[in-house]
């Protein structure tokens, strides 16, 4: 078991190593998270996770690009898949759903993928459709699932015409599900105007955004 | 209540207008370059996919469009995602209603030793250059300039590998990353020397354009190592073979990188296009002496916002820019959305009409 100075060093050292995107040592740190005993779920919320938001901070700020996001993230899936696996029953739970894509005629998914490690570092489930998605699927998806949250994305001009479609189609479907956007062309008017319940500039406001939305679903006794 | 500006009389054709900013002198008024490929074919009732894969359909889509809507400059062959089919990918044509581009269906080289297996393709079979070619030919036809689309390096690069796999080898082999953007390179020259030996002596101006070394992908850190030299020296390789102008399209957010923008050459004079992220007043400040600065009318807006705010947007880079020192066109800060409606397009020009005249 460890003492509390060395689970504070683990979660520390946890939290920097994403930040400096070393895979390795997020992977030793993270079987010393297991052979020391120390709380997985602390590991994940308050050293990964941790790190993880620093590093949404650092992007905001244009001290790291998508580059340095990308290998943080290589860095904090190595940790969760080594963690995720010892979570208790409780903490094991999601905390909400989402079904995630970019819409059909848009092949740009960074924007995408770097939003849906965001969830799932945030603890929901993610059904990933990836991209070019028809929009079909993104209906069939929630409805299968029963996500509370949709999340929608395009780069380009063209495609975005395809949300407000979209949202149409799963509104017809089930007028609960809640719907985001988001992508370069995307701003709050144009959410507005598609009839969007969430628009997230970026992917840490997605998250933030998303767990707005799921709180108004569940003061309506929706969720 | 405000006066009602009026149309003034054009002195110059399309042709004489164009020349006069490549001969540094002040056209009559600003010209109007839309950036317009896709709704070229949808206003004709043609397929998107006819303006990149049909020469003739694509030539005379464009033609036409430039007609009907009165703005100066013809045609030219060019798309955002080329890369992935010169280097023996797939490209898949716009087909649904949400597609306006081509995009890559297959990468090429998704993994170190596929960089390594890339051979530089032969410009004659390679991708799309066989029906830009044909497009080129129908272009001399007419007795037109050609575009000469010179490939590029960065997003090229990016259509290969794709983007985030290019990114992770930056970081984590950079090496692979320099080597695929080195075949990027060479093929970029092989393109422009293509075209100087089989288009002798006629007219010719190079594409070149650069979106996915944007701000929101990489830093300027990284444009300084990974994009600036491979651009350069297509850039000099260029100029060196003979031709005089390059149209640049500088893509997206690309602010913290106009220093290094501002290291390359252009010609004499270049024209540097910019999307609305960078502000008109600033591409001035960088280029504005050499070269003649176009943009950057917001795609959105063009698509999505009403007549008058397409107007004031234009009307305000109009009055921006009209006097930068080697010259302004009035853009789209990207390409025209198809969708976008006619009339949005009607009042660009209706802007220049009333806004772009020099006295």
């Amino acid at each position: 078991m460890a003492t509390d100075a060395r689970k504070k060093e683990i979660l520390k050292g946890l939290y920097d190593a994403v930040v400096d995107f070393d895979e390795d040592k997020v992977v030793e740190l993270s079987n010393a998270v297991l052979a020391e005993d120390v709380d997985a779920y602390e590991a994940i919320m308050d050293g990964l996770a941790a790190g993880m938001e620093h590093v949404g901070d650092l992007y905001a700020n244009q001290e790291y690009f998508v580059p340095e996001v990308l290998m943080c993230s290589d860095a904090l899936y190595a940790g969760l898949d080594i963690l995720r696996p010892h979570l208790s029953g409780k903490e094991a739970d999601v905390k909400g759903q989402v079904v995630i894509g970019t819409v059909e005629g848009d092949v740009h998914d960074i924007g995408k993928n770097l939003v849906k490690m965001m969830f799932d570092v945030a603890g929901f489930e993610v059904h990933d459709l990836g991209r070019d998605v028809k929009l079909e699927k993104f209906v069939e998806e929630q409805m299968k699932t029963d996500s509370e949250i949709v999340a929608l994305s395009a780069l380009m001009t063209t495609s975005m015409l395809a949300m407000p479609k979209v949202i149409e189609m799963i509104k017809a479907r089930n007028p609960d599900a809640m719907i985001m956007v988001g992508g370069a062309p995307i701003s709050q008017e144009v959410a507005d105007n598609y009839g969007a319940d969430g628009y997230a500039p970026n992917a840490a406001n997605a998250v933030q955004e998303a767990i707005q939305m799921i709180s108004r679903l569940r003061e309506m006794g929706k969720a | 209540m405000a006066e009602q500006p009026q149309p003034r009389q054009e002195t110059m054709s399309p042709g004489e207008r164009m020349g006069a900013i490549l001969m540094r002198q002040r056209p009559d008024r600003v010209p109007f370059m839309p950036f317009i490929f896709g709704y070229c074919a949808r206003n004709v009732g043609y397929p998107i996919a006819r303006v990149y894969d049909d020469p003739e359909k694509s030539f005379w889509a464009q033609m036409w469009t430039a007609e009907m809507f009165g703005y100066d400059g013809g045609a030219m062959y060019a798309y955002a995602s080329m890369g992935g089919w010169e280097f023996g990918g797939e490209i898949k044509m716009p087909v649904s209603e949400w597609e306006q581009a081509p995009i890559v269906a297959k990468f090429p080289a998704e993994t170190p030793e596929a960089v390594d297996a890339l051979e530089i393709p032969d410009v004659e079979t390679a991708g799309c250059y066989p029906i830009a070619l044909e497009f080129n030919k129908i272009q001399q036809q007419f007795g037109m300039p050609i575009m000469v689309m010179a490939f590029g390096c960065f997003t090229p690069a990016g259509n290969i590998a794709e983007v985030d796999k290019l990114c992770r080898w930056m970081m984590k082999q950079p090496d692979v990353a320099h080597k695929l953007l080195r075949k990027c390179t060479d093929f970029s020259k092989k393109v422009v020397d293509y075209y100087v030996e089989h288009f002798p002596n006629y007219p010719m101006m190079a594409f070149t354009g650069e979106a996915s070394a944007a701000n929101q992908i990489i830093s300027p850190k990284q444009f300084e190592e990974f994009v600036l030299p491979y651009q350069k020296e297509i850039h000099d390789h260029i100029l060196a073979s003979g031709i005089r102008n390059i149209f640049c399209h500088i893509c997206g957010e690309q602010n913290l990188n106009l220093k290094y923008w501002a290291q390359m050459e252009y010609g004499d004079p270049g024209i540097l296009s910019f999307g609305h992220e960078v502000d008109l007043s600033t591409a001035i400040e960088y280029f504005g002496d050499k070269h003649a600065i176009a943009g950057n009318v917001e795609p959105q807006i063009i698509q999505n916002g009403t007549n008058q705010q397409v107007y004031e947007l234009c009307k305000a880079a109009i009055d921006k820019a009209k006097m930068a020192p080697s010259g302004y066109l009035l853009m789209a800060g990207c390409e025209v959305p198809v969708q976008a409606p006619p009339y949005n397009i009607y009042v660009m020009k209706k802007a220049v009409m009333e806004h772009g005249f020099y006295d």
